[in-house]
């Protein structure tokens, strides 16, 4: 790289190194890197506070015309730093936890409207907020080393980010299986859903960003076919869930997490199925109470535009941090993230237990009057091609 | 002077344009940039919790059902601007719309959207049920009717005439749709009028058989939806001639068709192209002495034994003959939320493109206005807001009544569907004609869907009785209910005519602002105008009467006030039904913006009504303050119009493109994609 001067914005404080901005020299092109190798690049509250303030920034400089994002390391992001939030939440300091989730919303609906186009390359593990950062942008390049996952029902959570609107627009009713289950998907998959646009094997990446860099563009078109030059078709695996879309329409398609259950068991009553087999058995590990808000969140989801669903989800997310019903989320990062026992003691413990006036709870008006509804900045005038991505 | 410099201007920009290459010429200034609503509109209640109290039952189930259509490649989705909206291809032929309507039936049954129709009776998964059938008729009216057909009609006659082995033996592969059912009740000469059909069945003791035929032309079953191409069985309603003796208006099951084709005896033709519900392949069928075993007689109102004796429990024709209709009660409630949905859409559609359309300057040179910002085009669509509001209360206080049902209840679900069904279809066909021309040119185009869907939804006047012939039934029972209070000297009770108990109300000779924006003058004026109807009808009625006319005829040539108070009746009770609602509102914000689309409905009523003006319920000076208020109130409800349709329970993919970016969806690009 011999040609582009790398210039570090500051080096001073730990808040600037955890974001990288590359600025080549006659380009209109920024390169936001993710710097937190060690964490996989979890977005801590200070990473999105400096997002934020660069997407907000470079969407006003007519000197910017793409954003290029991705991570430093094994992995393009692997989530939002939520066990600094369950710290804050054993401590007592819940509302501290919604802050982060508020800002990390917040950036995700600017991402969803953005003006300019964000070229995501998520060259390794892309997990929840990771998802939230990337997918919502225009472009999502993925590589032969692409893991994508929504693992939140394994956590006490629900996908959120901005997921009940992505995950609702995917072909059928894949997104209720990514969703639900937290399966993992490669970059082969995650192109044929929809997740990805483009597929670009690694060793080609550095030449797809050194053309980028030359482009002096916002037109998708272009940057869509500049891009097209360097992607492949992908083979999908022999073994992949999108072989058995059909499956997934069946069951996952049905009214309720129990109906799903039971059609899934149904489809291996007389012959066995590996796959499915492991689909019910992630289910029955995930928190109850979480597969419950998640169906209804993907399928609210699915009738609302980007802004309402953010909006949505930061009430339920709240209503998750105050813990009324259950504390499904503190538990789950416990066992998963702190004590790593990988044994969540789930509290409702089963689907029966959970009522409809209890998920109704998570959706309902927060009452708390510190709370305030996600105030999303006014976007006026945006191209139609910054408001439907996915 | 001024217009000359702009023509010159003009004149000078087309000469003077070396290339007219689009990107300068047709994106700079003068055009119109579209400006989505929901950033320059602000309202202050919860849309939520208006949904809630609008759809009143069943959210989640009703999104659930939203989000498997527009999963479906079956439900024909496009994009448009940027959106993707889902409605059927109405271009395609009437035998492909039929076709595709019986795969999205399939679909949804595939994944269990049927599943306890007819298996797990219950209030609760009969409000479920209601809510799907508003859900399933906001895509599709045929594919609702269709659907009703299999479930109400069909399964409904055979839940409600049958018995037990009737039920074990045709719910299941009904719900199943194993077996795919039609109800032929109307004839060619007979339709509302079910009590004059003239198809006849006989028995037959030696074989233990029914005869169906079908004696002459005006007998042909018409219009029976399903007949043409798709169902497997029949209810036929038949007269029932035993040993000579015609014992009334009975129903019977019978095969059609068998593995695709026609059975023996049965002769079934095409009712052809209609002005809408294509997707519906209605037909007409003739038996020509069709046998059917005698099981086959739905029992659960009288019976023949095996050797041709005529039982049945209930003595009088006329009873037996009613509860022959109960399915029919069904069909009422559902054509009648349907309609309040239909009305949704086409004022969410027209009111969301009079929030972006502008047209005409009120200053030379002056940015043109909004069309929503024009007073009368506000007088056009808010009134109709206000009314739509109030009916899907009412609708709602409908479906509740009906699943809470008891043989109590059933005179009163009876009048009340019968009243809500005439009056809710009326008003969706009057909304959506003034939704089309709200639209301008917009709305004739079918993609933009008001205007289509007057014709989709114009049958609902007509089916499940005619609109005119319920409403009188509306006053008789009335008349009937009146006379059976003034005879035993008892005061009334039921149809909420309890007011008339009360002393007459009194209407001030200065209506302010304040008197006539509360809820109390407003529940006067209606109970004074019902109240007096009622005594006029009643003495005009006796009045013929005592002049040698028979009770029917009386009631005929009383038709003027018969109708009045069919109307009187319905406007009161729809107008408590919003009362009501209203009360279980603490929000303020909410209850602030109800509080102001009561009114309007309340003094719409007034102002359009002209029987309060007529029998001088209301004085000029009374009416002329009426007529004033509306205006106001049209001013202060034009702050949440955004917010009124947005909470209406439409997705957007349900709406259409001009409610959305048009420009967009217009553009040259999008022509080329």
């Amino acid at each position: 790289m011999g040609s582009l001067s790398l210039r570090l914005v500051s080096s001073r404080d730990q808040e600037e190194q955890e974001v990288v901005v590359e600025e080549k020299s006659s380009s209109f092109v920024r390169i936001l890197t993710l710097n937190r190798p060690k964490q996989l690049n979890a977005l801590s509250l200070q990473m999105i506070c400096r997002l934020w303030d660069l997407f907000l920034a470079y969407e006003q400089d007519p000197n910017v015309k793409i954003v290029i994002l991705k991570g430093k390391g094994r992995a393009f992001c692997a989530g939002g730093d939520v066990a600094s939030v369950v710290r804050d939440i054993n401590q007592g300091k819940w509302r501290s936890g919604a802050e982060f989730f508020r800002k990390e919303y917040m950036l995700n609906f600017v991402m969803a409207t953005y003006r300019k186009p964000q070229v995501s390359i998520l060259n390794g593990i892309v997990m929840g907020g990771g998802a939230g950062a990337s997918i919502h942008g225009r472009f999502r390049v993925a590589t032969e080393n692409s893991v994508f996952a929504m693992p939140e029902t394994a956590l006490g959570l629900f996908p959120d980010v901005g997921a009940s609107y992505y995950l609702s627009r995917l072909p059928g009713f894949f997104g209720e299986y990514v969703g639900l289950t937290g399966t993992r998907l490669d970059g082969a998959e995650m192109l044929a859903c929809g997740l990805a646009t483009h597929f670009v094997p690694s060793a080609r990446l550095s030449m797809l960003e050194a053309a980028l860099c030359k482009v002096n563009s916002t037109d998708p078109a272009i940057i869509s076919a500049i891009i097209d030059e360097y992607s492949q078709q992908p083979n999908i695996k022999e073994r992949s869930a999108y072989r058995r879309l059909d499956v997934i329409d069946r069951c996952f398609s049905r009214r309720t997490v129990e109906d799903i259950l039971y059609s899934l068991e149904r489809e291996v009553i007389d012959k066995e199925d590996e796959w499915i087999s492991a689909t019910i058995e992630s289910l029955k590990k995930a928190s109850p109470t979480s597969l419950k808000i998640s169906l209804r969140s993907i399928r609210e989801g699915r009738l609302q535009g980007v802004g309402q669903c953010l909006v949505r989800e930061y009430r339920m997310v709240y209503h998750v941090l105050q813990g009324e019903v259950s504390k499904d989320f503190s538990e789950g990062c416990r066992a998963i993230l702190i004590d790593k026992d990988k044994k969540p003691k789930w509290e409702p413990s089963n689907l029966e237990l959970i009522s409809d006036s209890m998920v109704d709870m998570y959706f309902s008006k927060v009452n708390d009057e510190e709370f305030e509804d996600l105030k999303l900045p006014a976007r006026s005038n945006l191209p139609v091609s910054a408001i439907a991505k996915l | 002077m001024n217009r000359a410099i702009q023509r010159t201007q003009i004149l000078n920009g087309h000469l003077l344009s070396s290339s007219p290459s689009q990107s300068s010429s047709l994106s700079q200034k003068p055009c119109l940039n579209y400006n989505p609503p929901e950033l320059t509109e602000s309202y202050e209640f919860d849309l939520g919790e208006m949904r809630k109290l609008l759809d009143g039952h069943n959210l989640e189930d009703r999104d659930w059902l939203f989000g498997l259509m527009l999963q479906s490649r079956l439900f024909n989705p496009r994009e448009r601007g940027g959106k993707v909206f889902v409605s059927p291809d109405y271009n395609q032929s009437m035998e492909q719309q039929r076709e595709m309507t019986m795969k999205r039936i399939q679909y949804l049954a595939e994944r269990g959207v049927f599943t306890g129709w007819l298996t797990s009776r219950g209030i609760e998964s009969e409000l479920r049920m209601l809510a799907f059938i508003d859900v399933l008729a906001i895509f599709d009216h045929s594919l609702s009717v269709k659907i009703g057909v299999q479930f109400f009609l069909w399964g409904g006659a055979i839940e409600f005439f049958g018995t037990k082995s009737h039920h074990d033996k045709w719910l299941r592969d009904t719900e199943n749709y194993v077996i795919n059912g039609c109800f032929a009740m109307s004839e060619l000469g007979h339709g509302s009028n079910v009590r004059g059909i003239e198809t006849v069945t006989t028995y037959d003791t030696k074989r233990e058989e029914f005869v169906i035929s079908t004696p002459c032309e005006s007998a042909q079953k018409y219009w029976i939806g399903g007949a043409a191409n798709h169902t497997t069985h029949t209810v036929v309603f038949s007269q029932l001639n035993i040993n000579g003796r015609n014992q009334g208006v009975h129903a019977f099951i019978a095969q059609i068709r068998d593995a695709g084709n026609l059975c023996p005896n049965i002769r079934i033709a095409d009712c052809g192209h209609k002005i809408g519900l294509n997707g519906v392949d209605n037909g007409r069928i003739w038996f020509d002495n069709v046998r059917i075993p005698r099981e086959n007689l739905l029992n659960s109102v009288a019976d023949v034994t095996p050797d041709g004796k005529y039982m049945s429990a209930i003595k009088d024709p006329d009873q037996r003959f009613t509860a022959f209709l109960a399915p029919l009660t069904s069909g009422r409630v559902t054509i009648a939320s349907t309609a309040v949905y239909q009305s949704k859409i086409g004022l969410a559609i027209a009111i969301r493109y009079s929030l972006t359309r502008r047209a005409f300057s009120v200053t030379p040179n002056g940015p043109e206005v909004l069309l929503l910002d024009y007073p009368s085009h506000q007088r056009r669509l808010l009134p109709l807001l206000a009314k739509t509001y109030a009916m899907s209360f009412a609708a709602n206080y409908l479906k509740m009544i009906y699943v809470k049902r008891t043989p109590e209840s059933n005179k009163t679900i009876h009048v009340i569907s019968s009243a809500f069904k005439a009056v809710l279809t009326w008003h969706n066909m009057r909304t959506l004609q003034e939704c089309r021309e709200a639209c301008g040119g917009q709305g004739l185009k079918t993609e933009n869907r008001v205007g289509h869907l007057k014709a989709e939804y114009d049958v609902q006047s007509t089916f499940e009785g005619d609109n005119n012939v319920l409403m009188q039934q509306v006053s008789k029972a009335l008349l009937a209910q009146y006379i059976a209070a003034r005879k035993r000297n008892k005061p009334f009770q039921g149809f909420g005519l309890e007011h008339m108990n009360r002393p007459c109300p009194v209407i001030p000779s200065q209506l302010t602002s304040s008197v006539l924006r509360s809820s109390q003058f407003q529940t006067n004026a209606f109970c004074l105008r019902e109240r007096d109807l009622l005594n006029r009808f009643a003495a005009e009625v006796s009045q013929h009467q005592s002049k040698g006319e028979s009770k029917e005829n009386a009631f005929l040539l009383s038709y003027q006030l018969a109708d009045d108070l069919g109307r009187a009746f319905s406007d009161r009770s729809i107008f408590q039904t919003f009362i009501e609602a209203e009360a279980t509102v603490s929000d303020f914000p909410l209850k602030n913006v109800l509080g102001l689309l009561r009114s309007m409905y309340a003094l719409i009523c007034m102002e359009e009504e002209v029987a309060f003006l007529r029998y001088g319920y209301l004085s000029t000076n009374n009416a002329a303050a009426v007529r004033k208020e509306v205006t106001k109130l049209c001013s202060e409800l034009r702050p949440h119009a955004l917010g009124l349709v947005s909470s209406l329970g439409i997705p957007d993919a349900f709406l259409s493109p001009i409610a959305f970016n048009w420009v967009d969806v217009n553009s040259w690009s999008s022509v080329k994609n």
